[in-house]
């Protein structure tokens, strides 16, 4: 009986979050005919900053479902995980490219580092997920630049890494213990650093599980963050 | 190189409209200037079928019946796509959770909604170099030269590294395709020891049952399904191997696992109640072939065998007098008929398995009336039959016309189909075990030998001895197309030796012409259409 409680639950939870997912679509398609109607004269430099956040503020709400859905269905033991051959700099310039329009709108420089051969094992989508979300977050808490670069030895290391304030420190120390990291007064919910923490548990190479690790500092001196990946 | 589409004609799939039209807009700033929209995948087919794209766009979720990978599939089995056809899947959800790496079609590439302007462009132009670059590849495996492939692989992967990994995934194709089973395997066992990518453990284990090494392959398969237990391929696998080695409720437990992940897989469900029914366990049988009915209708891969099936299943139930109200299962039965009826207007195989079917559910629920009025039916549909009847569809009929007590239509139809399947040593055991008339069996092993001792007769260029025995095994199956080709074929051979040929050429035609009908999509019409060529052609020099 159980288990078909669980699948009723299941199923609603994916065809509410797809619901949402569309209103959020159409919410973000409406306003883009909105202002799509509106004289180019009429349109001054609050209106398009206005724009940029809703649209921003909306691919947040996204990634945020997505990143539940997923943990739900990893929770479930539906959460399909397939990892291929990529070329890393390929992958990390489409991450950029989501991204475009808020670091424009921001004035923030966006900085790949990457060979371009570099072909890693991991599964795409699941990645992406994590990368949109915690580019994102680079994003709202940079001064001016963020940097994300990839190295390839025995493993793939992705780091993301801005010139902002940095991590506080005690979100640092949680190290791998992110469920904990959920502070209503910084509005951290904990579920980014969580769903990477899941995401990178999952790739998996002979003895080697993956990992994330926090820190500040580096070159550009604010917040890093890093993902490793056997 | 500037990236643009202006020569490329696109359609987009999708059934938001307002999302369609932005797509659209980010298409016209690439510079296309043919870009069709379409809300559904039914009218996608048609799109498909009125032109041939260079790009599609489809959303996964098209909300109506068919969705994005199901016409994607659709597509391929019609060959509707030109071979560089690019096909990309929008996605609303986490990709991977849609469709497992391991499945027979895939998509070019996947794009999360929502997505910017910029990244479809660059998703676009990597994959339209790639699938540029990868063509001769994919068009030599389109029309099966699995030879010219390799060299194309060899040759692709050696001037872009880049995608190495897609041309040894083409690679493998080939090689299975050409049975070089060692030397597939040694590929596939080299990339899982690197790493362990869903497609490659596959094919690992795949290679080893096609080596009859089953137990070898139960292995891969069983730790296939605990590594990635999302990829439901591996369960189908394993299922089909418990079931070959003789353990069904084991492989009837594995195939339940998969469907509990994902119940719309249509001939997954099939299976399933095969299972089941080898199993006698009625319940799961009707569950899994209702299922398989349900997404039958919106599959390109639908036939009457599940319909069939279903009611099959509620027969045996009305018979055991199951709890359920017997008319409530007979009122389903006479659904899934009309449905049945519905789906496959022109085929009178379709017709008379139907009419078959509806009088042994009459005579379970003992209404004789009825009974006697679809007997009377399928009689008269026998009569009208004009297409080739596979083999189980001829067991299944032979059989149930016996327990209908129809012993003499039963063996006319199991007459014909030993006819034409006189090598087939699992049905002809089969066939044996349902008619008493042994004579049946008797012909067609004489047949068979006939045919044998003919083609050898034909290896080693003794035609006229070759056309004598051909004539006897003939004789004996005149209905079997494999003997009447073979016979037509060394007719003609014959025929080159000899100074006057005329008769012999007649001869072969007259065989051509009194054959049974081919259908286009039988695999002996290309055969059959090259001999039709070369009789016409050898009438025209002799006179």
């Amino acid at each position: 009986m159980q288990k078909n409680t669980d699948d009723v639950f299941n199923m609603i939870l994916a065809s509410t979050v797809h619901d949402m997912k569309n209103s959020l679509g159409m919410l973000g398609e409406s306003l883009k005919s909105i202002f799509e109607r509106i004289e180019v004269s009429a349109i001054d430099k609050k209106a398009t900053e206005l724009f940029g956040i809703v649209q921003y503020e909306t691919s947040r709400v996204n990634n945020s479902l997505m990143q539940l859905l997923a943990l739900y269905k990893l929770e479930n033991e539906q959460l399909p995980f397939n990892p291929s051959y990529y070329n890393l700099y390929d992958f990390l310039h489409e991450q950029k490219l989501l991204h475009l329009p808020l670091l424009d709108a921001k004035k923030i420089q966006c900085e790949i580092i990457v060979d371009e051969d570099i072909e890693g094992v991991f599964d795409e989508s699941l990645l992406g997920t994590v990368l949109e979300n915690i580019i994102g977050n680079a994003i709202r808490y940079t001064r001016t630049k963020i940097s994300v670069s990839c190295t390839h030895s025995d493993h793939i290391e992705i780091e993301i890494a801005d010139d902002g304030f940095g991590y506080p420190e005690e979100m640092i120390k949680l190290a791998g213990d992110y469920i904990h990291g959920i502070n209503q007064s910084t509005g951290s919910t904990g579920l980014g650093l969580f769903f990477a923490h899941k995401i990178a548990e999952m790739h998996k190479h002979k003895e080697k599980v993956g990992n994330i690790k926090l820190a500040n500092g580096g070159s550009l001196g604010g917040g890093r963050f890093i993902i490793q990946l056997p | 190189m500037i990236f643009s589409l202006a020569k490329k004609s696109t359609l987009i799939v999708e059934d938001f409209a307002e999302f369609a039209r932005s797509v659209r807009a980010m298409l016209h700033n690439m510079g296309a200037t043919k870009v069709d929209i379409v809300y559904n995948a039914e009218d996608a087919i048609d799109a498909c079928k009125a032109r041939k794209y260079d790009v599609i766009l489809s959303d996964y979720n098209l909300g109506t019946k068919k969705d994005g990978q199901q016409l994607l599939e659709e597509l391929s089995k019609y060959h509707l796509l030109k071979s560089n056809c690019v096909f990309l899947l929008l996605t609303a959800e986490n990709t991977s959770a849609m469709v497992m790496g391991a499945v027979e079609f895939q998509p070019d590439g996947y794009i999360a909604k929502p997505f910017t302007g910029n990244l479809l462009k660059s998703k676009l132009q990597k994959t339209i170099e790639k699938k540029d670059a990868l063509q001769p590849i994919r068009r030599a495996i389109i029309n099966k030269k699995w030879n010219e492939a390799l060299e194309n692989i060899q040759q692709i992967s050696e001037e872009h590294p880049k995608y190495k990994m897609s041309c040894l995934r083409l690679k493998y194709q080939a090689l299975k395709n050409l049975k070089q089973f060692d030397k597939a395997l040694e590929l596939v066992t080299q990339i899982v020891a690197q790493r362990a990518i869903p497609w490659a453990v596959q094919a690992v284990g795949e290679i080893f049952y096609l080596k009859n090494d089953f137990t070898k392959a139960m292995d891969i398969f069983k730790n296939m399904t605990t590594e990635f237990p999302m990829a439901l391929e591996g369960y189908d696998w394993l299922a089909k191997i418990q079931r070959q080695l003789g353990q069904p409720i084991e492989a009837q437990i594995t195939l339940t696992k998969a469907i509990e992940k994902s119940p719309k897989a249509l001939q997954r469900q099939k299976n399933l109640g095969a299972l089941a029914e080898e199993n006698n366990d009625l319940p799961v049988m009707t569950k899994a072939y209702r299922q398989a009915v349900k997404h039958s209708t919106n599959s390109a891969f639908s036939s009457p065998d599940e319909y069939i099936k279903l009611t099959t299943a509620l027969t045996r139930q009305v018979a055991q007098g199951a709890e359920t109200i017997p008319e409530k299962i007979i009122h389903e039965a006479e659904s899934v008929f009309a449905k049945l009826e519905k789906s496959f207007l022109s085929s009178s195989s379709a017709r008379l398995r139907s009419s078959v079917a509806q009088a042994l559910l009459y005579k379970a629920n003992k209404d004789e009336e009825q009974e006697k009025k679809y007997l009377a039916l399928a009689e008269k549909n026998l009569h009208k039959i004009d297409e080739q009847i596979s083999a189980e569809v001829s067991l299944e009929l032979s059989r149930s016309l016996k327990s209908l007590g129809k012993e003499e239509l039963s063996d006319q139809i199991l007459n014909e189909a030993i006819q034409q399947n006189i090598d087939d040593q699992d049905f002809i055991k089969k066939a044996s075990e349902i008619t008493s008339n042994h004579e049946l069996i008797k012909v067609s092993k004489q047949a068979s030998q006939n045919n044998s001792k003919a083609i050898n007769y034909f290896k080693n260029k003794k035609y006229s001895d070759s056309i004598l025995y051909f004539d006897k095994a003939h004789k004996l199956a005149p209905t079997n197309i494999n003997i009447c080709l073979n016979y037509v074929q060394s007719l003609l051979k014959h025929a080159q030796t000899l100074n006057n040929s005329k008769e012999t050429i007649q001869n072969a035609d007259n065989m051509l012409t009194a054959m049974p009908q081919l259908n286009f999509s039988d695999p002996r019409y290309a055969r059959y259409s090259e001999l039709s060529r070369l009789v016409q052609l050898m009438i025209q020099n002799s006179t």
